[in-house]
């Protein structure tokens, strides 16, 4: 082979190679999530495009939302130009906002008249808005909230716990009576295996009595005297009342939880709003004996929920803002946010929605959902969040496995949180 | 011309027949290892002015508590899973090798879980210890005793942990081993027999020294493999309970998430040098190089 035909194998090579990198311009939307749920949205953006007639392509992402965000970092760090828009678990959002991913959407919001008043405030001022720039808006919010079998309640003559001292009598009173037939029932199951739900369930008991992660001013306050209280009081649930199964800081995460009070194991259950359908399914034992409310706080705190769901966002480095934003548009608009309720559950950050006629008619708990999302508080909104989360994770974990006290788990905590805040923090 | 390791030139007629695995080196091996050396020297988050640290990112990770932690895991799971399955791999593979009519239903039975895949098999095992319906505290409850919390302590989640992994790799090192064992020729052992060495002698004078470049091999892999341990243990614990199932990989892993791609690279450059001394060591201590010619 002469040197002539090497060059020419390695020209044809790098022609191969090169061929892969060149991208037309196009609206791109990164969409994931359970497979009906992707289906449900390619239908939606089916009908985008009619009625607009611009092409949208849709890129699905894997299930997992961890890899979900990791496939978005990756694209927004080497600043691709697609996907043009996605959707953003609330976590992510001062991440990406702090990066510079996220495009400001207030032009565009004011040009196309869309009124910020119709979501909910919190919603939006607490996670849409990063230093005083609209960046996203709620294609979705979700928020913790108590379900409990209500022909239990009712039988014992209770009516569904407002403090936390109420939930553990109730608990403790009807779970030693129905264990005579059903050996495996619990009071109450919660999310607290070491995951992020660990960190959304102590937020609340937290919150309720008086705590937080930050105090007024921004200032990290893991390990003030609130907290060590709601700490104690997540261990006494499985050790001292022992109305929480053992394996609750081991397995127990959402679908765990929804299984096992679905299966008719438990009188209360701490869940997302996601539940609710599932367990109103025809196949479901608890079917039509399931009520929700609103968590239930200390004597003198309040009723808290951690506030989840997912945002929708659009890059910087889109080449087709314009298009984006009229996508974005189209799936906060009443109409759509109406049908996701109605076909996957969702529910709407929009406040509007609740009050609608038709929706009151077809999902008589809209009013219980509405006072959940008023009362939801966002986490920490810090790009380096998932950090201080992965830290509580551990030291939360550790002290409900009776690895730790309560204290010294967070006051561990709190160290190693202002570790990261002093690597992280803008200087 | 240029004059290759023993000597050998290298002719430009060779070249073509090269260049596909030298390009692929160069993209897929050298390049992300370069890359990952120089990202660790410098602070690369998304949201702060990237800035040279020179090693400080190093210095802040032995700092770390965290990091420490999952160090002594990382450390203590290869230990202790890469000797079981040394041992057990070995005993899996002489009596693979022996010769009698239940020898393919018994190497079906122990290649099993080699097939199946990591996360499978890792979902598997999470069925088994499960507290409330799980297949281990079943037993445990028929038999009269308490249900065990397998994955609730960091001792046991760390037992657990190995179990699973010596379970689904064992067959790895039995099948490495095997083949070694297939290239000894028969009239070794028939010999040693009329010279009446026993089941022991036999294994330690003639196999094994025989073998030690196949036990290298296995050892190696093995040790890699189980140093960037990530899958077994992000189904099966995440990491806990707290951070004693973190291994360097999944902790690398959380900083890459979290778009610290500094810290991550450290981690993972750390992990680098520790699977490569070892690789040395091994082979060092092996005598590898004249064993195999």
């Amino acid at each position: 082979m002469s040197k002539i035909e090497i060059l020419g194998f390695i020209f044809v090579l790098g022609l191969l190679l090169s061929q892969g990198c060149k991208k037309e311009e196009r609206l791109t939307i990164a969409v994931g999530g359970a497979p009906s749920e992707v289906e449900y949205l390619e239908k939606l953006i089916g009908e985008f495009e009619k009625e607009t007639g611009i092409h949208v392509v849709m890129r699905r992402q894997p299930t997992d939302t961890d890899q979900r965000r990791q496939e978005l970092v990756i694209a927004l760090k080497a600043q691709e130009r697609d996907p043009d828009l996605f959707l953003m678990d609330v976590i992510w959002v001062p991440q990406f906002a702090a990066s510079g991913w996220l495009e400001p959407l207030d032009d565009y919001a004011r040009g196309s008249g869309i009124e910020l008043s119709a979501f909910f405030r919190g919603v939006v001022e607490g996670v849409d808005r990063y230093h005083g720039k609209l960046i996203a808006l709620p294609l979705y919010v979700d928020g913790g909230l108590l379900y409990y079998r209500k022909d239990l309640l009712e039988k014992f003559g209770f009516s569904p716990p407002s403090t936390w001292d109420e939930l553990v009598r109730q608990a403790q009173k009807i779970q030693k009576e129905v264990r005579k037939k059903n050996p495996s029932f619990y009071g109450f199951v919660w999310q607290g295996a070491q995951y992020e739900g660990l960190v959304c369930n102590f937020l609340e008991f937290a919150a309720s009595m008086g705590g937080g992660l930050t105090d007024s001013l921004g200032c990290l306050t893991i390990d003030r005297p609130e907290n060590i209280r709601a700490l104690q009081f997540m261990k006494d649930l499985i050790n001292r009342y022992r109305i929480s199964p053992p394996n609750t800081y081991t397995e127990m995460k959402e679908e765990e939880v929804r299984l096992f009070f679905q299966r008719g194991d438990a009188l209360f259950e701490r869940n997302w709003p996601y539940a609710w359908k599932l367990h109103q399914a025809d196949d479901s034992p608890v079917k039509g004996k399931v009520g929700m409310s609103l968590l239930p706080s200390s004597a003198d705190g309040r009723h808290v929920s951690t506030l989840g769901g997912w945002h929708v966002g659009i890059s910087k480095f889109a080449d087709r803002k314009k298009e984006a934003w009229e996508l974005l548009r189209f799936l906060v608009s009443k109409g759509i946010q109406k049908r996701l309720l109605f076909d996957l559950g969702w529910n709407p950050g929009r406040r509007d929605v609740y009050s609608d006629p038709e929706v009151l008619k077809e999902v008589p708990q809209a009013a219980v959902l509405q006072s959940i999302f008023e009362n939801a508080t966002p986490r920490p909104v810090l790009p380096f969040y998932t950090r201080i989360s992965e830290i509580l994770q551990k030291y939360l974990n550790s002290a409900l496995s009776g690895d730790m006290e309560p204290s010294e788990a967070l006051k561990s905590a709190q160290k190693e949180a202002e570790a990261v805040f002093s690597l992280y923090e803008k200087r | 011309m240029k004059r290759g390791d023993r000597g050998r030139p290298v002719s430009v007629e060779a070249l073509p027949f090269i260049l596909p695995v030298l390009l692929f080196m160069l993209f897929l091996v050298a390049l992300p290892v370069i890359g990952t050396l120089i990202n660790s020297l410098f602070r690369d988050v998304p949201f702060l002015a990237k800035r040279f640290m020179g090693l400080g990112n190093f210095v802040r990770l032995f700092k770390d508590p965290g990091f420490r932690e999952s160090l002594l895991f990382t450390v203590l799971f290869v230990l202790i899973s890469v000797s079981l399955e040394m041992v057990l791999g070995t005993l899996f593979a002489l009596t693979m090798n022996e010769e009698s009519r239940l020898t393919p239903l018994l190497r079906v039975a122990i290649l099993l879980p080699w097939v199946i895949p990591v996360a499978v098999g890792a979902r598997i095992w999470q069925l088994i210890y499960n507290y409330d319906y799980g297949l281990l505290n079943s037993i445990i409850v028929l038999f009269g005793g308490n249900p065990v919390n397998w994955l609730g302590s960091p001792g046991l989640a760390l037992f657990s942990v190995i179990l699973a992994d010596v379970w689904k790799t064992t067959p790895f090192v039995a099948l490495i081993v095997l083949t070694g064992l297939k290239a000894i020729p028969e009239e070794v052992y028939e010999q040693a027999k009329i010279d009446g060495t026993n089941l022991f002698n036999r294994f330690f004078l003639i196999t094994f020294p025989i073998l030690r470049p196949v036990f290298t091999v296995a050892l190696l892999f093995r040790t890699i493999d189980a140093l960037r341990v990530f899958d077994v243990i992000y189904v099966l614990t995440g990491g806990g309970p707290g951070g004693s199932t973190t291994s360097i990989s999944l902790f690398a892993y959380r900083y890459f998430l979290l778009g610290d791609f500094g810290l991550g690279s450290a981690s993972s450059v750390i992990l680098f040098l520790i699977a490569l001394s070892l690789s040395v060591i091994y082979l060092k201590a092996a005598r590898f190089k004249e064993a195999i010619t």
